[in-house]
């Protein structure tokens, strides 16, 4: 009996141990500590609010960036080797639906969804003052409004994502449509609008928050945004008549609307208001300690160092986001003789011949205009003499389109012969020290070396601050560095003049502006330079000829500056400048009566789909209620 | 709440001291039984005189003669120390005194003390009581010497047989030479006989004085009994389905088991893409693959521990007693959520009494690649280079000129006209790889063990630089440990304690060796040569000076190859517990056991490099010869090594399980029951975030109860009660049940007649349900939390005016919203079989199984872009199926007792399809994956290539990018008039081969023996990546097979092998298309041998018991239809090749 019991008792630890893992087991999984990171502790504290301020900024394009912007290399006005892809091939014609070139759908609706999520919860963050708390929904709101005005841009109607969606959605059942652009555009206005209470003037705090959205900012984006809204691509454009909802909602208007000029028009007014107000004027180069310089090399200065001089007086808006250095590696050549060696610098950004002949001449008249410039002749050899050695190296024998331009040309464009101010050598006194080009075949800039260098035989200028150094040896380059700019006043002029000229207000208000720009690039106002030197004096008399002064005005002015791209989309411009070949210079020729030969490099096309983007195809595969853009 | 880790800790503890309860106890009780009850008296017997009384009267006599006499009166047993009582003098007088008061007497002022336990009276001296001092008795029984021989059923004598009395109680003996032994015995005791291969014979001794003992072949353990979840059974009780694979089937010339599985055993879908040392493992799957989550590989367990495929890899064939594939849910289901992908379940050696043996293993081999990848010459190279450029782009910029060809054609200077075979420069022909083996085992009658280690030096391709001091070919050394000791602690406890361990050390080439085979790919071959001689104007360079070009951004492969050297260092400790106790006394067929694991794994790598000088050429003068070499980097060089850190990874895993097993038969009637709960977990040291870095953690109770009546008709009913943290409160536990039946119509009355025939003839069949919560991916734990980032570096944004010093924050990011409704993934299994054995001599293996996987988590197709969700959407939607067939059959016959012919052979079916599958509605059906196989690539049908621009100008669109004639022309499938992604269809079969098979013989002639094994696969696709192998892309090497087919202006071939020529890649022709789809089945013969085994005389002339050399060679031959690289590698022909083995091997047993 007594052996018995023993035998129980052995089995007894048995069966407690089954009993206490079955007991412990539910905890035994519970792993997971309470305090796992949640979307409740980003609004818990203002740190972690602001944490989510810059997720919300983090979706800014990169301007300037040729990998993420595709008004760089994505249109006419800069062409690369064909090797290169992404946007170039977008230029070259083959965007397609299904991985779209540069498509931006999904990431400006993340980008949409954060600034939602944003908006929503930053009331419960506790220790942020209502003074900051409405400054950061004033931001967002003004971010969620160019996220949407970039998709608009980009794909036309989109649809409207005012709020966050609940994580169980069932796509079909949520009826997500494309807005007609019409409610897009006041959608975007609204937010913006909604914004200017909470903007400050000025950032008060330059060191920290340069880059922060300001209420001049917010004023000269809703101008810019009724502008592209007046603009022929948005109003009244029948050519998207059949874009329509699959409930038959047509998503373009197409009647042209006169009004939406005059309301461009008086935003545009306003925000230069604002803009003068907060101090901002056309920038002028202040000159140099060291040397006294020509008015020729200050006007360059002037016109280059309004991109590259960061937070200029003239810079409403700059993208901080966005790293300067990788686009002037890419557009500066190999300027010192004693250093040919560097792969730092590519010089690969190659402006078209298209654009070279876009600049005025230095009468301020386009080249086909001017009495006194010979057109015909423009592909003629001509020998630089010393009236020309701060444009022209002396003795050089280059194009005849070279000469006599105005200051722009030569701040904008380098090319063979060019002489190219700055980059370590500042004297304009020493002309014949100075660095320039040589861009014919096996010279220093010319073609041959794989991978670098000019396809159509100039390089840009603009975009280079002059500061920069090659070294003597070895592969280094210092940048000085900028924030590429999204707005600046000229730009904010330039959108006035064209929208009063469209909205038909009087001839001098119109021009007043141009003119200013124009004055800083040391030219004649519109009248007086067409008075005196054009073949068509009265072209501004006509709303068409102004319309054609003020784009080609705008055009130069803002040439580099990712704006030709969009330009000439909502013109409706670009059907007949994308459909231009592409030229260079005859770059396999080391002689200069056969290299100033004008030689197709590529037959662009442009088709009436290419205006917008296509949707995905995955896209709309996942929402049955979005249409695809026309000709997709 | 509480702190998880300590909760771990506590918890763990506490279930350590209730599982060394029993343990405790038990030892205190059971050795003080065992020491005392040495030997067992006949309690029958000797309860006749219990109770005697006892009458002596003795003047100085010996005390020895005193208990003689109280033994024989009273029936009693003394235990005592011979040397401690025989001195005295002994005066005692008592008459009909009961035993006790007779012992007081005697031992009355005698430094002596009793104790009498049942019929035994143990004596020890009084002060050693005291000190509690155990006893040292001896016995007082009559024993006699006892002559006798052993021999086997031939009658030749067996030397070396162990012979135990009492089952190892004590004493022992051996038999010699001629099979003779001598033991010492009482008439009481039973005599064990043991021997390697032999059935153990036991005798009672009786009146016997001479004994001869003849023993029989054991039959074979392997075939005969399998090892099954949580135990063994016979096979011809097998309800589940098991395959059991023969350990030495699986003995190949590599240092990987896995590369052995395919075609070994039916039910495995193994292939193997790479030849590097310590990447060569072969992948494989259980009856294919059945899920669209990450885990589709079989669970794996080493003496019911789980481990990794690597693990696996560097398990010792020598060191493996049984190997087994549990393959339907009847043979799984014990292991719960763990084994829906089926388990692989091996067992290790244990000890066998006996005295050591020792057996031995040294096997040296050369592996060669089984084929390289042939490469056009440099002259082609640059020409079609040229090619390349200008036939996309008149106007480019060619990179070579004719002067540069010319002269590489001349081959006079080859530093400045470098022509390069990169290959030829980097890699050596064949290597050379050693393994050795050694294992002990043996044991007496308390315990028993296997003691084993192995070294295995595998060793790369790669070429040394001699200027170098260091290797950087690949060395891999893997080393071995293992020790697995049985303990008897009672009669009816065993403790068994293993110990392993497995190291890896590594070095080799930073890249490893498949980039080194990438790198060669991706280089130019006539840029510049490998590295200059030192010239007078570098006289002092310490360093070698490789060559490049341009800014040295150029790709030198052999600079990247000897620039320096990574080692790593990886480890598998585990330490493993176990207690059996046999729990007859309490209702027989009982017992218990338990088992405590823990293994630590770790892994480092470390990677020292100098930074390649580079060096480019500059002013060649072709006149004289002279050129100088100019130094590229002069400031980022460097001539001493750097070092670099590469990840750590560290976990530990501990694993606890308890089994109660009851197991008996009443009559006819077998009944067996077994209930186990495991507790597992696994920390991660470099987890990489909080959530990872979160305990891993399984629980679960199965069971399983089986009946059978007569042998012939069995049931079998298993459950798994699992639970997962990877889930939701509600959703963490599942329920698995299974059931199965099986009949053996062979056992059956009307059957005798048939049975000459078919001497065997089963079927059986199971159904049932497995979980799995390996879902998703392994990064995704807790599916019911989100995951917020609340630090990404991708969300940053920067403000301020100072370039060098911005003011910036990280961004938050979500990379997984929360979801508490996502729970188990199950799988719903079905199996039939049927046995067949014939003639005694072949026996076949049939079995139909099909599966049903639901609940598969998968992401939601029709999210819309628009809501802006920055992480997936997942669900529980999906579901897959599979179904197939597998085969095997062997086949033994002995013709003479010198000759005898085994073969073998199976064969692996298996389709898989998508059963629900969310996807966006489309137009065509085409599109929708359901229906279609798991492993099913979609792509465009190549029709051929365009012959000119205008034919592509006037196709249909094709939406890639650039084309033109000569680029691969699609079909519209749909006719919409634009290739889109609409045109894609399925093409081709899948990625993972639907049909393994394999086959083989073997025979023996005396020592002779010879073997064969072929291996195959079929039902399967690969691609050529056409991206990889674009040639002049980023100066990749061209293919021979390119330049010899290709599309050129001069030569519109619309079906050459490659398109137009380019020096980018061109998108529309690398789009997945049917035009790089390669067909993958083959044929290879796996496997030859040849070996010679000494004949017994001999082997024991040199103190051997055994000697085999043995000649084999892996990978010999392949018959397919693709041929340009070995076609097993599928895709990934460019990495390190597939190695073709030759062996030589030496086997040594000494018992």
């Amino acid at each position: 009996m007594k052996i018995e019991m023993k035998k129980y008792i052995q089995i007894i630890p048995v069966l407690l141990f089954v009993f206490v893992v079955l007991e412990s087991c539910s905890k035994y999984l519970d792993v997971v500590p309470d305090n796992v990171a949640t979307l409740e502790n980003a609004f818990s504290r203002r740190i972690e609010a602001e944490k989510y301020l810059h997720t919300c900024y983090s979706y800014l394009p990169k301007h300037s960036d040729v990998d993420d912007d595709p008004a760089m290399v994505g249109g006419d006005e800069l062409w690369r080797f064909v090797e290169r892809t992404g946007f170039s091939e977008m230029a070259r014609g083959f965007q397609n639906k299904v991985s779209p070139l540069g498509d931006r759908w999904s990431k400006y609706f993340n980008g949409i969804r954060d600034c939602n999520v944003f908006l929503e919860n930053i009331h419960k963050v506790p220790d942020l003052d209502d003074f900051e708390r409405n400054r950061w929904v004033a931001e967002v709101k003004f971010l969620k409004a160019y996220y949407n005005f970039y998709l608009v841009r980009m794909y036309g109607p989109i649809p409207i994502m005012d709020h966050t969606l609940p994580v169980d959605v069932e796509g079909n059942d949520l009826k997500i449509f494309r807005t007609p652009v019409d409610a897009c555009f006041d959608y975007i206005v609204q937010l913006i609008d909604e914004s200017m209470t909470d903007l400050p003037m000025l950032i008060i705090d330059p060191t920290r928050e340069m880059g922060r959205i300001t209420l001049p900012i917010a004023y000269s984006f809703k101008a810019e945004v009724l502008v592209y809204a007046a603009s022929p691509l948005f109003n009244g454009n029948t050519d998207m008549v059949s874009l329509k909802n699959p409930d038959g909602t047509a998503l373009f208007n197409t009647t042209f609307s006169q009004e939406k000029w005059r309301v461009a028009a008086d935003a545009c007014q306003e925000a230069i208001d604002i803009c003068h107000q907060a101090g901002y004027k056309l920038y002028e180069f202040p000159g140099s300690f060291q040397y006294a310089l020509s008015d020729v090399i200050k006007t360059q200065l002037s016109i280059r160092n309004v991109v590259t001089e960061k937070w200029n007086n003239e810079v409403i808006w700059a993208n901080t986001q966005t790293n300067s250095t990788a686009i002037q590696r890419l557009t500066t050549p190999f300027l010192d003789p004693q250093n040919l060696d560097l792969t730092v610098t590519r010089g690969e950004l190659s402006p078209p011949l298209k654009v070279a002949e876009m600049f005025y001449t230095s009468n301020g008249v386009p080249i086909d205009e001017d009495k006194n410039w010979n057109y015909n002749a423009r592909y003629t050899l001509k020998t630089a003499t010393a009236s020309d050695e701060l444009y022209i190296r002396k003795d050089y024998t280059t194009a005849y389109l070279h000469f006599n331009r105005e200051p722009r040309f030569y701040a904008n464009l380098g090319f063979d012969g060019g002489v190219w101010y700055g980059q370590g050598i500042y004297d304009d006194q020493k002309p014949a020290d100075l660095f320039y080009i040589a861009a014919k075949f096996r010279q220093r800039n010319g073609y041959g070396k794989p991978g670098f260098g000019t396809v159509t035989g100039y390089f840009v200028k603009k975009l280079i601050h002059y500061e920069n150094v090659i070294a003597k040896t070895g592969n280094e380059y210092s940048v000085v560095y900028y924030p590429s700019t999204i707005m600046r006043l000229a730009d904010l002029y330039l959108l006035y003049a064209e929208a009063l000229n469209e909205a038909e207000a009087p001839l001098d208000d119109i021009l007043e502006y141009v003119d200013k720009v124009r004055k800083r690039a040391d030219l004649d106002p519109v009248k007086y330079s067409w008075d005196n030197f054009s073949t068509n004096p009265s072209k501004y008399e006509t709303k068409v000829g102004r319309r054609e002064i003020i784009r080609r005005e705008r055009l130069i002015e803002l040439a580099f500056e990712g704006k030709r791209f969009w330009d000439l989309r909502r013109w409706k411009e670009a059907a007949r400048e994308l459909n231009l070949p592409v030229k260079g210079w005859d770059l396999l020729q080391q002689d200069a009566d056969v290299y100033y030969r004008p030689t197709t490099i590529y037959s662009q096309t442009f088709g009436l789909k290419d205006y917008f983007w296509p949707i995905k195809e995955t896209t709309m595969n996942r929402n049955l209620n979005l249409v695809q853009n026309i000709g997709w | 709440m509480m702190n998880n880790r300590k909760l771990y800790k506590g918890m763990s503890l506490k279930l350590l001291l209730h599982f060394l309860s029993p343990f405790n106890k038990e030892i205190m009780m059971r050795l003080r039984l065992t020491v005392t009850l040495l030997t067992i008296c006949s309690t029958q017997i000797l309860a006749n005189v219990f109770g005697q009384r006892i009458t002596l009267n003795e003047r100085n006599a010996s005390l020895i003669s005193v208990l003689k006499k109280i033994e024989k009166q009273s029936g009693y047993t003394f235990f005592y120390n011979k040397r401690e009582v025989d001195v005295e003098k002994i005066n005692i007088n008592v008459r009909e005194g009961e035993i006790a008061h007779t012992l007081d007497i005697l031992f009355k002022d005698k430094p002596y003390g009793y104790d009498i336990q049942d019929k035994i009276i143990v004596l020890n001296k009084k002060e050693q009581q005291r000190q509690g001092e155990s006893v040292i008795p001896v016995k007082v029984i009559q024993q006699t010497a006892i002559k006798g021989k052993v021999q086997d059923e031939k009658g030749q004598p067996i030397s070396g047989v162990s012979i135990h009395i009492n089952e190892g109680a004590d004493g022992g003996a051996i038999t010699d030479k001629e099979g003779f032994f001598t033991i010492v015995a009482s008439p009481r005791d039973r005599l064990t006989f043991r021997f390697v291969g032999k059935e153990p014979v036991t005798v009672t001794v009786g009146n016997q004085k001479e004994i001869l003992v003849t023993m029989l072949e054991k039959a074979d353990v392997m075939e005969d009994v399998v090892v099954v979840a949580f135990g063994n059974q016979k096979k011809s009780d097998m309800v589940g389905s098991v395959t059991s694979v023969n350990p030495s089937d699986l003995k190949v010339p590599s240092s990987n088991l896995t590369t052995a599985l395919a075609g070994r055993a039916a039910g495995v879908i193994a292939y193997q893409r790479s030849g590097e040392p310590g990447a060569d493992n072969a992948e494989f799957f259980i009856r294919g693959v059945t899920t669209f989550g990450y885990k589709k590989d079989p669970l794996i367990l080493i003496d019911g521990i789980e481990f990794t495929t690597t693990d696996l890899a560097r398990l010792q064939v020598d060191d493996i007693k049984n190997f087994s594939i549990l393959k339907d849910a009847t043979a799984t289901a014990l292991y719960g959520s763990r084994a829906a992908n089926g388990v692989i379940l091996v067992t290790t050696k244990n000890g066998i009494e006996g005295k050591a043996k020792l057996a031995f293993r040294l096997e040296n081999s050369v592996s060669t690649p089984t084929q390289n990848v042939e490469l056009a010459d440099p002259v082609t190279y640059m020409k079609l280079s040229n090619e390349a450029t200008l036939t996309r782009d008149p106007l480019g910029q060619i990179l070579y000129d004719d002067r540069k060809i010319e002269n590489t054609v001349v081959g006079g200077n080859s530093i400045f006209y470098p022509s390069n075979d990169w290959r030829e420069i980097l890699f050596k022909d064949y290597t050379i790889n050693q393994r050795a083996n050694l294992s002990v085992s043996g044991g007496g009658g308390v315990a028993r063990y296997y003691v084993s280690g192995s070294v295995n030096k595998d060793n790369g391709l790669m070429k040394v630089d001699k200027r170098n001091n260091f290797n950087s070919n690949i060395d891999l050394k893997s080393y071995s440990l293992r020790s697995n000791v049985n303990i008897d602690l009672t009669k009816t406890t065993e403790m068994i304690v293993r110990l392993s361990g497995n190291f890896d050390d590594y070095s080799g080439p930073i890249d490893g060796g498949k980039e080194m085979y990438g790198k060669v790919m991706r280089t130019n071959p006539v840029l510049f040569p490998a590295y200059y001689t030192t010239d007078e104007n570098n006289p002092y360079n310490t360093h070698i000076m490789f060559g490049n070009y341009d800014d040295g951004s150029y790709l030198n492969p052999y600079a990247d190859m000897v620039k320096g050297y990574k080692e790593y260092a990886r480890s598998v400790m585990l330490a493993q517990l176990e207690l059996k106790q046999n729990l007859d006394f309490f209702t027989e067929g009982l017992s218990f056991s338990g088992m405590m694991s823990t293994t630590r794994n770790s892994y480092f790598d470390v990677r020292r490099a100098y930074k390649p000088f580079w060096y480019s050429m500059s002013g060649y003068d072709e006149r004289t010869g002279a050129y100088a070499l100019m130094n590229i980097n002069p400031t980022t060089g460097t001539e001493y090594l750097d070092y670099n850190e590469g990840p750590t990874n560290v976990n530990s895993n501990f694993y606890l399980e308890t089994r109660l097993n009851y197991n008996r038969t009443f009559n006819k009637h077998g009944v067996s029951a077994l209930l186990v709960s495991m507790a597992q977990t696994q920390l991660n040291a470099n987890a990489g975030d909080l959530q990872k870095s979160l305990p891993y953690r399984n629980f679960g109770i199965s069971g399983r109860s089986t009946y059978d009546y007569d042998k012939r008709y069995y049931v079998e009913f298993n459950f798994g009660f699992n639970g997962s943290e990877r889930f939701y409160k509600t959703q963490r536990f599942g329920f698995f049940p299974s059931v199965g039946l099986a009949w053996t119509v062979s056992r059956e009355k009307f059957f005798e007649g048939i049975k000459p025939v078919i001497s065997n003839l089963r079927v059986r069949g199971t159904y049932g349900l497995i979980g799995n919560d390996a879902i998703g991916s392994a990064d995704d734990r807790f599916f019911y939390l989100s995951n917020v980032n609340m630090n990404d570096a991708d969300r940053r944004a920067f403000f301020g005016n100072d370039a060098g010093n911005m003011y910036m924050l990280n961004g938050i990011s979500t990379s997984r919203y929360s979801n508490q409704g996502i729970t188990w993934e199950v799988s719903t299994q079905k199996n039939l079989a049927l046995e067949l054995g014939l003639f005694d001599r072949l026996n076949i293996t049939a079995e139909y199984f099909s599966q049903y996987r639901d609940r598969i988590l998968m992401t939601r197709a029709a999210i819309p872009v628009e809501a802006g969700f920055s992480a997936p959407i997942k669900a529980n939607l999906g579901a897959a199926s599979a179904n197939g067939i597998d085969v095997s059959m062997d086949y033994k016959y002995n013709f003479s007792s010198d000759l005898w012919l085994s073969a073998m052979g199976n064969f692996t079916y298996s389709k898989n399809k998508y059963e629900v599958y969310e996807e966006p509605k489309y137009n065509e059906a085409y599109r929708y994956r359901v229906g279609n196989s798991i492993n099913q690539k979609y792509g465009y049908i190549a029709e051929r290539l365009f012959i000119d621009d205008e034919e592509a100008l006037n196709s249909p669109r094709q939406n890639f990018g650039e084309y033109g004639g000569g680029d691969i022309k699609y079909l519209d499938v749909n006719r919409d008039g634009e290739i889109t992604e609409a045109d894609m269809v399925p093409i081709g079969n899948p990625t993972v081969p639907e049909i393994v098979y394999g086959f083989g013989f073997s025979a023996g002639y005396k020592g002779f023996d010879i073997s064969a094994f072929f291996q195959g696969l079929a039902n399967e696709s690969f691609w050529i990546d056409a991206e990889a192998t674009a040639p002049f892309v980023q100066h990749n090497q061209l293919l021979k097979v390119y330049a010899d087919s290709h599309w050129s202006e001069d030569h519109r071939d619309i079906y050459a092998l490659w398109p137009r020529l380019s020096s980018t890649v061109n998108k529309n022709n690398t789009q997945p298309s049917t035009w790089f789809m390669r067909d993958g089945a083959f044929l290879r013969l796996k496997q030859v041998e040849v070996g010679y085994t000494l004949s017994d005389e001999l082997a024991r002339k040199i103190y051997m018991s055994k000697l085999r050399i043995y000649v084999n060679a892996s990978n010999l031959l392949a018959f397919s239809r693709f041929g340009l690289w070995d076609v097993e590698m599928g895709g990934e022909g460019l990495g390190y090749p597939i190695q073709k083995v030759f062996n030589i091997g030496l086997n040594i047993n000494i018992n």
